[in-house]
């Protein structure tokens, strides 16, 4: 019968699960050497790798939406900033005694204020039908909005001065606190919060939510008329990444202790944007990867060109976008493939 | 047998150009019609808005007794109404059983159990040998099954069929006529098919609407429908 003929072999090892596998071996590798990395690092690498995981989870908050539903969104900035500034007003506030203290109080309430305005731009702009590069234009009004009003409104948020915010305690109840002023502290605190924030994610993109999300970037269309609804799904993926990157950016406000309005503008988005198209968009190990290994990069060419270090970045960025549409994390998959295609017919 | 769609005076106007006007069509539970008529008869308008891709400008539509005109495609795709396009519209970046995948999601019932219509499907469609493959690699006529594939996965009552055989050598389309036949007959489903193939149609032993300038010129068999001067006139002597 024609209609059976092979078209792409028999059952082989399916590509997908090959790029899985792959990418368990890399993340399993990736935490054990960030684990290991205080042992023989500097004080310095010590101190800044923290925030550099902290991009790594607000990469992954768009490797989420961009990588898995499809939609690019230049707003991760300012859900980063909202929680920033968020975590710093919950700080200075200090809580609310006998209940929470403030710190957590500013953790939970940067993720809730964040997906919430998510979900709200997501909702009126997915249910009024808005895709593609309408919805990227005005991702990126959000985020010169969310810049303006830090600057603007500097009785809250301190404007152009910025904001001092200290390093929280790590309050176990019955177990006593800890402070988090050293750097190794913070270190191990942060880690395992991006550890678990990629576990989660990974284990989220299997589900059911996870697969309709593919489905609406392969074809929002056919997923729609098969009966699912493809806008509340990418206002829930939205909501979602949006709470993820306020939750980052609370903890980076405390790594940090210092904020400032750029934060949440047009520049750091278009950045966030650059890491996880370089480490590889439809991989949460990439966009991880991406925003850990460019922040760093970034750091070091900084120091020893000053001048030019942001255009190797672009050419850089460039070459990814050219070559690579799928990042590094997507061309090591395609080499895997390929050396495995290769086996297979001398095998 | 009971009814399961109907539509009463349906009509659409595209800015003054009338596509569909006066429809008044009804179909049974667990049968099929084929529509046919020249190009721009509004056939596929009158699919679209039995899908809910297209609002009518007037009429009503009702569905097992509940009247779904204004309802949304996704609404009306959780009901049983599903859609495959005259284009095949499938997931081209993944493969087969992916597709299946995401098909079933929008089905009822438990998880496991939908996940075990895949194979099910698959075996009906015959591309089970092939449920690995990237659908890209696929031929235009194997796109065409997995396109059906994907509305029987999804739990689809009524399937809407906008020209099932385009593309496909004389083989597959006759196989693809055997497929629509056990559909109805096993899975005991409905269709409505949009075809130009007259050998298909013919094959399909279905009840046949001849849609004209968006009217309904006339109902029958495919022998009363062949025998007709006035579809001769408007339609087959065209041919």
């Amino acid at each position: 019968m024609s209609l059976s003929r092979a078209a792409g072999g028999g059952r082989s090892t399916p590509s997908l699960g090959a790029v899985v596998v792959s990418e368990n071996g890399a993340a399993v590798l990736t935490f054990a050497v960030l684990a290991g990395l205080p042992l023989v690092a500097s004080d310095y690498a010590v101190f800044i790798l923290p925030q550099y995981m902290l991009y790594g989870v607000l990469a992954m908050s768009l490797g989420l939406f961009w990588g898995f539903a499809g939609i690019l969104s230049f707003g991760q900035a300012a859900f980063f900033a909202l929680g920033a500034y968020t975590m710093g007003l919950a700080m200075h506030g200090g809580g609310v005694a006998g209940v929470i203290d403030g710190a957590y109080l500013g953790l939970f309430l940067a993720a809730l204020g964040a997906g919430a305005l998510a979900a709200a731009v997501g909702y009126f702009l997915f249910s009024a039908g808005i895709r593609d590069t309408y919805f990227v234009i005005i991702t990126i009004a959000l985020s010169i909005i969310a810049e303006q009003l830090a600057i603007t409104q500097s009785q809250i948020t301190g404007g152009g001065n910025g904001m001092f915010i200290d390093r929280m305690m790590l309050n176990l109840g019955p177990l006593g606190s800890f402070s988090l002023e050293g750097d190794a502290a913070m270190y191990y605190f942060v880690l395992p919060i991006a550890g678990l924030v990629y576990l989660a994610l990974r284990r989220l993109v299997g589900t059911k939510f996870g697969k309709v999300l593919v489905g609406i970037r392969e074809n929002e269309d056919r997923v729609i008329s098969l009966g699912l609804d493809a806008s509340l799904y990418k206002t829930a993926a939205f909501a979602l990444s949006g709470a993820l990157a306020g939750f980052a950016g609370a903890l980076y406000a405390t790594h940090a202790s210092f904020i400032a309005p750029s934060l949440g503008g047009v520049l750091f988005s278009t950045e966030v944007v650059v890491w996880v198209a370089i480490g590889g968009r439809t991989s949460l190990l990439g966009a991880l990867l991406g925003g850990i290994v460019v922040a760093s990069l970034s750091n070091y060419l900084s120091a020893i060109t000053p001048e030019y270090w942001q255009l190797v970045l672009g050419l850089l960025f460039v070459a990814v976008i050219v070559y690579f549409k799928g990042g590094v994390a997507g061309a090591l998959a395609a080499m895997l493939k390929a050396r495995r295609g290769r086996a297979g017919e001398h095998g | 047998m009971a009814e399961l769609l109907r539509t009463e005076r349906l009509a659409k106007s595209f800015r003054g150009l009338v596509a569909n006007q006066d429809i008044d069509f009804t179909l049974a539970a667990g049968s099929m019609r084929c529509i046919i008529g020249p190009n721009g008869a509004g056939k596929t308008t009158f699919i679209s808005m039995v899908s809910g891709h297209q609002r009518p400008s007037a009429g009503e539509i009702w569905f097992k007794g509940e009247r779904i005109t204004e309802r949304s495609v996704v609404r009306r795709a959780r009901m049983g109404i599903v859609r495959k396009f005259q284009t095949p519209m499938v997931f081209d970046n993944l493969s087969v059983f992916e597709n299946m995948e995401i098909a079933v999601l929008g089905a009822k019932g438990p998880a496991a159990a939908r996940r075990g219509r895949i194979g099910e499907v698959l075996d009906l469609v015959r591309m089970a040998e092939i449920a690995d493959a990237p659908v890209k690699n696929l031929s235009h006529g194997q796109k065409q099954w997995l396109e059906i594939g994907l509305l029987i996965a999804n739990d689809a009552e009524l399937l809407l069929l906008d020209e099932p055989t385009a593309g496909m050598t004389a083989e597959e389309t006759h196989a693809t006529g055997a497929l629509i036949r056990r559909l109805i007959r096993d899975l005991g489903l409905s269709a409505i098919i949009i075809e130009h193939d007259i050998a298909f149609i013919r094959d399909l032993h279905a009840p046949v609407t001849v849609l004209h300038l968006g009217r309904i010129l006339v109902e029958g068999t495919f022998d009363e429908i062949a025998g007709d001067t006035q579809v001769r006139d408007v339609y087959l002597g065209e041919a």
